[in-house]
């Protein structure tokens, strides 16, 4: 298939990049040549095939109810931020 | 033009464990600090990994067999992508391909039926709150455990809305897998409304009013909706398929910020949670420690107890399945204590944790069925059965303490009645008895009552009376 | 591997280790010397051994960690700017049990950022060099880590094999190198890449010393659910008798250097009696494919968290949260780690999902299943890691595709979740060094490291 600007636009979007003209010619181009190859699956049949996401044999793994203590504190992950006040992350305005 | 309302709803019920989805902190942030209950999971430190809570698995069990559903041999988490700081991962944790709870049917009070469509486990987000020119994040509500419950579009009127909400609450009360406290979020509505003319089987463009949190304002803002689009297409405009806000002062709903495409959340399959598969067994196992079920109660104490007083009780399922414990021919008379008297008290709430045993609840209606207490004593009694100071006394022992058992035994009561009769003082009522004056019977019982200290029956006390006198 | 002792003190050790690692400054393996914090526990086990006590099997051991290991020790970059400032409180399951042993991290290496590549030029911190050639590429992503070790710096240095991360930069700097069966080694703490095909591992100068690392490393962990049990100590070892080749990869593509090494190699086991097995796998055809589907995606997903908003780099031009969000991520990321976060949501997105992830996750079935029927015919792999040895710096970085093409043979058992060792196996005309991989079922990774002791001469 044949990945127009405004796909590119559109994936740029979903990723939420604010892309430079330049990138977005050069990142269109690869991109092309990359979804052209990954897309020769199409001669694959997969008929009846079921999908594998996990390659990992095991089920119901899962915790008990249970409040334990963590590995970082409050305050160490806040300090991690860039701005924090009143216990709590501050980010810019919502438009 | 009429117009035939359809209405879908999708609801969030946050579950009760003691720990978040994922992680092994406090579910619990009423009244605690911002960020106070947030793990690196929950904050979504890099190289952090979801750790699966397997009590939010049982209680979605508990939850979908409580609505008649097919509970999933297999079920997957899948990722759920959206930016947004009240989304540390960026992604919500749900189940989009393979849900734990399949379909299934919820029963109103008047017997239709409403069709659930699935139900799923997923992550709760985080908050924001706005300021003039910034915003703070609190990540206490990330991953508390929800499920969200997906009706099919049986639902024609606000009315009907409002009792299935109401309904979808009483169910997950009685499964016990949420608090149900409405006040604080714990169980959230989506409204979605379409209208279409009557006799058409073209369904109408929906509008969905999204984060109702009590019955009445989905009740409302149904009404609003079905209104306000009814006013639309009469005047030949066209409805806009968007996401609607409910101002509950104003009474109205108002279209939040529709982006002119539909949301891409490019769902995934969760890599780093195995796969959940459920036994027969095992959901056999637990779904036998579910109670009756609202419906099941209706057909139950038909006719036992009036269906405006089992509504009342049905809010309640403490209460419910403590009836449905005690003696069946006490029922009735127990569940117009429970309503009249106890959900009369201030302190019911907190009584409800900590209901009076089986025993002592049949022993009071049997006291007040052998009249041993009137029914004055019946309700003083059964309030202090509630009481933790008095409590594990007993009934009876309680009755004693207090000193209202009523003197039942005949021969007892006729040696006090030949007592009395005996007393001078008592001679001239006597005579006017027999000369047919009825009313003085009334001074003789006050004699005997006051010489039995007020435990005598007093219906009992007069049939002697009128016996020995006549 | 040198391990700290009455006669030699685990600060010799760790002196030499940074002084090395000064001494080969110009490599650019180090995104992060840890002199004072190794000094510091380097004294604290030799006060140990002087008074006797017990210490760990890794004692004073100076290792180095592949900077997408969280740890408190050094900020956590994954060399990648969007993560710049990142000082992890916590630490990695794998970094803890090592340093338990006491193993003693001297600094974190340099890798393509967020592990994105396969010749750790795609680093905020430019490329690490390769060992035999400064005009080459080290591999990658690992590439600071597998030059590390073949510099004789360091005893060990971890690794992350997503797609062949471990085994392509082992092989082009002519050291061991192994990606475990998936879910052997938990991945807590450690920066995500693609959580279904993420493995932790090593790189080693011999088997024995592998075999040490994995029994150190290995086993469940309640912080990550996709762990195994502790199935490595009690593996038993099992006795091979016939050693497959895969036809497929018998092709134009491959270097004939490596393809005369493989053959050698062959021929060495023949010789002490073992029976080659020629293997028809036409589905592995189809593993890059599938794989640059896959892991793009789960990458798109695993790299959503990366905002500015909770840590690391936060972009001057955040005037609002949309601009918070799309500057951020546009500063932050390389062109390597935008390219893979927008095929991941191209192959997710409404209307190619069914046509790409879906069709992906079938083709991973058909992969699966081939190596389990390749197994009933033999007990061991025996394939190169890459079709080339080490290229030229900048050689293929600006043709994506080509240098996607440099993890044909590497991917597929990540898509599988089997283990793959990266064994030396001599060196070309140029003396550059050549690698094989030897690729077992699940849980064989013991009965692997044992078995290739027998490919040495």
């Amino acid at each position: 298939m044949e990945i127009k600007r405004e796909d590119i636009l559109h994936l740029a979007d979903l990723s939420n990049f604010s892309l430079s003209d330049a990138e977005v010619k050069s990142l269109g181009g690869d991109l092309q040549s990359i979804i052209k190859y990954i897309s020769q699956l199409d001669e694959l049949d997969t008929e009846n095939v079921e999908p594998t996401y996990q390659v990992f044999e095991m089920e119901n793994v899962w915790r008990a109810d249970e409040i334990l203590p963590q590995d970082a504190s409050r305050e160490e992950l806040l300090a991690l931020t860039v701005e924090a006040k009143d216990n709590q992350i501050k980010v810019p305005k919502v438009l | 033009m009429k117009y035939v309302p359809t209405i879908g709803i999708e609801c969030h019920v946050q579950l009760k464990t003691k720990t978040k989805l994922f992680s092994e902190v406090d579910n619990d942030a009423r009244g605690k600090e911002p960020n106070s209950c947030v793990s690196p999971v929950d904050y979504a430190l890099p190289g952090m990994l979801p750790r699966l809570n397997g009590e939010a698995v049982r209680l979605a069990v508990l939850a979908g067999r409580a609505m008649n559903c097919e509970i999933n041999a297999e079920s997957r988490f899948d990722r759920k992508h959206y930016f947004y700081p009240d989304s540390p991962k960026g992604y919500q944790i749900t189940q989009f391909y393979q849900p734990i709870i399949g379909s299934g049917y919820v029963e109103l009070p008047d017997g239709e039926k409403v069709r659930i469509e699935h139900a799923h486990l997923e992550g709760d987000a985080g908050k924001l709150t706005h300021f003039d020119s910034y915003s703070l994040v609190d990540l206490n509500r990330v991953d508390t455990p929800l499920i969200e419950i997906v009706s099919m579009p049986d639902i024609h009127s606000a009315k009907a809305a409002h009792d299935y909400c109401k309904e979808l609450w009483r169910l997950m009360r009685f499964a016990d897998v949420t608090y149900g406290d409405l006040y604080n979020g714990n169980m959230r509505f989506d409204v979605n409304i379409s209208l279409a003319p009557e006799g058409s089987d073209v369904l109408g463009t929906r509008a969905e009013v999204k984060n109702l949190n009590s019955f009445r304002s989905v009740e409302r803002a149904t009404e609003y909706e079905i209104k306000r689009q009814s006013k639309l297409l009469d005047a030949g405009e066209k409805v806009v398929q968007e996401t609607r806000g409910w101002n509950d002062d104003a009474g109205k709903t108002t279209g939040q910020r529709s982006k002119e495409e539909a949301k891409d959340y490019r769902y995934m399959p969760e890599p780093d949670l195995p796969p959940v598969r459920l036994s027969a067994e095992f959901i056999e196992k637990e779904s036998a420690k579910l109670p009756p079920m609202p419906s099941e109660y209706r057909k139950r104490f038909k006719g036992i107890i009036a269906n405006e007083i089992l509504e009342i009780l049905l809010d309640y399922p403490e209460l419910t399945n403590k009836l449905n414990e005690i003696d069946q021919k006490y029922v009735k008379n127990m569940s117009n204590l429970f309503t009249s008297v106890l959900l009369a008290e201030e302190k019911s709430a907190e009584y409800l944790n900590d209901l009076p045993s089986v025993r002592d609840l049949n022993e009071l209606a049997a006291m007040n069925e052998k009249k041993e207490l009137s029914s004055t004593a019946t309700k003083e009694v059964f309030l202090r059965l509630f009481d933790p100071q008095m409590k594990g006394h007993g009934t009876r022992q309680i009755a004693k303490e207090l000193g209202v058992i009523q003197e039942n035994d005949l021969g007892a009561l006729e040696k006090i009645v030949d007592a009395v009769l005996a007393k001078p003082e008592t001679q001239k009522a006597q005579e006017d008895f027999r000369a047919g004056e009825e009313k003085v019977i009334g001074f003789l019982v006050g004699q005997v009552m006051k010489e039995s200290h007020g435990k005598a029956n007093p219906s009992s006390v007069q049939d002697i009376l009128r016996k020995k006198l006549s | 591997m040198k391990i700290a002792n009455r006669k030699v003190t685990a600060e010799r050790l760790v002196r030499d280790a940074l002084d090395k690692a000064k001494h080969f400054a110009d490599y650019n393996i180090f995104t992060f010397l840890n002199e004072e914090g190794a000094l510091k526990k380097a004294r604290e086990i030799d006060a140990k051994i002087a008074a006797g006590e017990k210490v760990g099997r890794l004692a004073g051991v100076p290792y180095a960690l592949k900077d997408n290991f969280m740890s408190p020790e050094g900020d956590t970059t994954a060399s990648a700017h969007i993560l710049e400032g990142c000082a992890s409180p916590i630490t990695a399951t794998a970094v803890e049990k090592l340093e338990a042993e006491g193993a003693i991290m001297i600094g974190r290496t340099n890798l393509d950022a967020f592990a994105h590549g396969s010749s750790t030029e795609n680093s905020y911190f430019g490329p690490t060099l390769n060992a035999y050639d400064q005009s080459r590429v080290a591999g990658g992503s690992s590439g600071g880590s597998a030059v590390a070790v073949a510099l004789d710096i360091v005893e060990f240095a971890t690794g992350t094999d997503t797609g062949g991360s471990i085994r392509q930069p082992a092989s082009f700097n002519g050291v061991y190198g192994l990606k475990p069966t998936y879910g052997c080694i938990s991945r807590y703490g450690v920066v995500a890449m693609a959580s279904s095909t993420d493995c932790i591992g090593f790189f080693t100068k011999t088997p024995g010393d592998m075999d040490l690392l994995m029994s150190v490393a290995n086993g469940k962990d309640s912080k990550d659910l996709t762990t195994l049990d502790n199935y490595y100590h009690d593996s038993k070892l099992k006795k091979a008798k016939r050693i497959g080749v895969i036809k497929e990869f018998d092709n134009d593509s491959v270097d004939k250097n490596i393809k005369k090494a493989l053959k050698k190699k062959c021929e060495l086991l023949k010789s002490k009696g073992y029976e080659i097995v020629e293997l028809e796998m036409p589905a592995l055809k189809y593993a890059l494919a599938a794989y640059y589907i896959i892991v793009p995606a789960e990458v798109a997903s695993n790299l959503s968290r990366y905002d500015g908003v909770r840590y690391g780099f936060r972009s001057k031009k955040s005037e609002d949260l949309d601009a918070l969000y799309s500057e951020t991520r546009s500063e932050g990321f390389m062109p390597e780690n935008k390219r893979r976060i927008m095929i991941g949501n191209f192959v997710l997105s409404s209307g190619f999902y069914d046509a790409y992830f879906l069709k992906a996750a079938k083709a991973r079935t058909l992969i699966v299943e081939e190596y389990a029927k390749a197994f009933e015919k033999c007990d061991f792999i025996l394939t190169p890691v890459a079709p080339n040895p080490a290229f030229k710096l900048g050689e293929k970085t600006n043709d994506p595709v080509a240098m996607y093409l440099e993890d044909a043979m590497s991917v597929p058992l990540n898509l599988a979740g089997v283990p793959g060792l990266t064994i030396p196996a001599g060196k070309n005309a140029d003396g550059l060094p050549i690698g094989l991989q030897l690729i077992g079922p699940r849980r064989s990774d013991k009965s692997l490291i044992e078995f290739s002791k027998e490919l040495t001469e």
